[in-house]
């Protein structure tokens, strides 16, 4: 894997730059770049604004007016040399129920074929697995997760959807995301949960943070439509296993 | 109580204000006006705070009626206005009287009108904002583009007198906006003939450009080696080069990362002017270092400072 040697600092227009630690999807990377976002909150360095952070890199607004480019470069190379996995708050387990297959997972089978495998194999490899959330965006509220055992390693569809209804759990490459709301995607549907990962009308929009951990609960179609009820009448709350033993 | 009551509200006239930033982490863009300078004017004309929220039109205009005395103003694109009728003059205060309505027509220059009201729009914030974000349907009006009827709550009006814009600083719109790029994130992935078209331009805006991307067609950028990267995070102005070789300039509205090459990022004080170019206009790119970019920032708030007589 490629880790740089030496953190890249690249700019990106007059009030944002970028930090590059590799060019890799590892959670050592993306660890460290949570660190150092982390870091950079708790320090509350002056003239930093909102913060992005990626598999691999880190975007950081800043105002020119109150810090300087070069001035920045320095903090945030200080900050890197603290910004270790250890530095960060316990890590969450999120838990999502999950409707494979059917209607609402109509991509499983042709996904199973495709992996030579059996379509309750392939729902039930997916549901054993941990995932961890590098980061979350593109659309709001959407993860990007691996964790997937390497049997469920796919190429992504050739022909992306122009659709996907929100909710739709789905897995390309060695990653799986959950579409946040509906958007054309690449990725194959193998369930859908009825939680929501962005509802804009709640205080909070947003359900899953980078760095959370998420299992999912294999439901039928009638615990599906239950769930999906209650959500819709503000009477659901997903289940959040608080700090978990290790930080790995 | 004091509405701004929508009679007729043209193809996307939605709810802004300065934005929320903070969200990005989450996939949630700052939204905001698309022309953040003639946002800001239109406030400052009429003593509103620069945080008041107002409306931003999109290539037509809109008809609204006032229900109550205070000042407003209209900036951005010539949407050629009148009030009750008779022709109202853009950039600077007027006074409006309880059943005036407000008309605004196609634009004739640029692509964004703005209207600021004393006082400003008082729907509730979201996130810390009152911006829309039609795509995640947040904020605004219900988290959408305002329809016929909708009737928008107002503040309260303080003593202020009406100003004008220093006739110098109204913008034209016509010309073809030269733009400062400062390369990166990722301009290592392109060849040096591929940097140079960028510069070399000219390039026309496309008829599919949002508020969450500008798209446009001019020459060929070479990539060294496919424009697929591991996605990271895209900034304001990000100029996404994908596989045609042409480019997508991110806005107020962008997804919040993104797995193309980015081979440059257009300056803050120049998003305003892109956002106002319109389809078949054209643009071109000058290519600044990020030293330069920070004077040239300077600059333009110092005249935007001044702007007012």
């Amino acid at each position: 894997m490629t880790i740089w040697s030496e953190p890249r600092f690249l700019p990106c227009g007059d009030r944002a730059l970028s930090v590059e630690l590799g060019d890799e999807i590892t959670r050592d990377i993306n660890a460290r770049i949570l660190a150092l976002e982390y870091l950079l909150q708790q320090k509350r360095v002056p003239g930093v604004g909102e913060t992005v952070p990626s598999y691999r890199a880190l975007l950081v607004y800043y105002d020119p007016l109150v810090v300087g480019h070069d001035e920045l470069t320095a903090t945030l190379r200080g900050l890197l040399t603290e910004a270790r996995p250890e530095v960060l708050p316990p890590v969450r387990t999120v838990e999502l129920p999950c409707c494979y297959g059917g209607e609402l997972g109509f991509e499983l089978e042709a996904a199973a074929a495709k992996l030579g495998l059996a379509p309750e194999e392939t729902a039930r490899l997916h549901a054993e697995a941990d995932y961890y959330v590098y980061f979350v965006g593109f659309t709001p509220g959407l993860p990007y997760m691996t964790g997937m055992p390497e049997r469920l390693t796919i190429p992504r569809l050739t022909n992306p959807r122009l659709k996907t209804p929100p909710g739709s759990v789905s897995i390309g490459g060695v990653q799986c995301c959950i579409y946040s709301v509906e958007s054309p995607g690449g990725f194959w549907v193998l369930g859908r949960t009825p939680v929501r990962l962005y509802d804009p009308t709640a205080p909070d929009p947003i359900l899953l943070r980078a760095g959370d951990h998420v299992r999912f609960r294999p439901i039928d179609r009638a615990e599906y439509d239950a769930i999906a009820a209650d959500v819709d009448a503000g009477r659901y709350t997903p289940r959040i296993a608080g700090p978990v033993a290790t930080t790995s | 109580m004091s509405d701004l009551v929508v009679q007729d509200a043209g193809p996307l006239t939605t709810i802004q204000d300065l934005g929320r930033p903070g969200h990005l982490r989450v996939g949630i863009p700052a939204s905001g006006p698309m022309d953040r300078e003639a946002f800001l004017l239109a406030n400052r004309l009429i003593g509103n705070p620069d945080t008041a929220a107002g409306l931003e039109f999109t290539l037509i205009g809109a008809r609204v009626e006032f229900t109550d005395e205070r000042l407003i103003a209209i900036t951005g694109a010539d949407m050629t206005p009148t009030l009750n009728g008779t022709p109202a003059p853009a950039w600077q205060g007027l006074r409006v009287r309880p059943g005036d309505v407000l008309r605004l027509g196609p634009a004739r220059r640029g692509v964004r009108g703005y209207l600021a009201i004393a006082g400003g729009i008082q729907t509730p914030r979201v996130l810390g904002s009152r911006a829309t974000y039609v795509r995640g349907r947040l904020g605004g009006l219900e988290g959408r583009a305002l329809r016929k009827g909708d009737q928008l709550p107002l503040g309260p009006v303080g003593e202020a007198r009406p100003h004008r814009l220093h006739p110098d600083r109204v913008p034209s719109y016509e010309a073809e906006p030269e733009l400062a790029v400062v390369l990166g994130p990722q301009d290592d992935r392109f060849t040096p003939l591929g940097i140079a078209a960028l510069f070399e331009g000219p390039y026309e805006m496309l008829p599919q450009s949002d508020r969450m991307g500008a798209r446009l067609k001019g020459p060929f950028i070479e990539h060294t080696h496919g424009h697929d990267i591991i996605s990271d995070g895209v900034p304001l102005g990000g100029i996404q080069v994908i596989g045609e070789g042409q480019p997508i300039v991110l806005l107020a509205d962008r997804q919040s990362t993104g797995g193309y090459t980015k081979i440059g990022t257009i300056c803050s004080f120049h998003i305003g002017r892109i956002a106002q170019v319109k389809p078949g206009g054209r643009v071109r790119f000058r290519r600044v270092t990020v030293a330069e970019a920070h004077a040239m920032l300077r600059q333009s708030l110092q005249t935007l400072d001044a702007a007012i007589e």
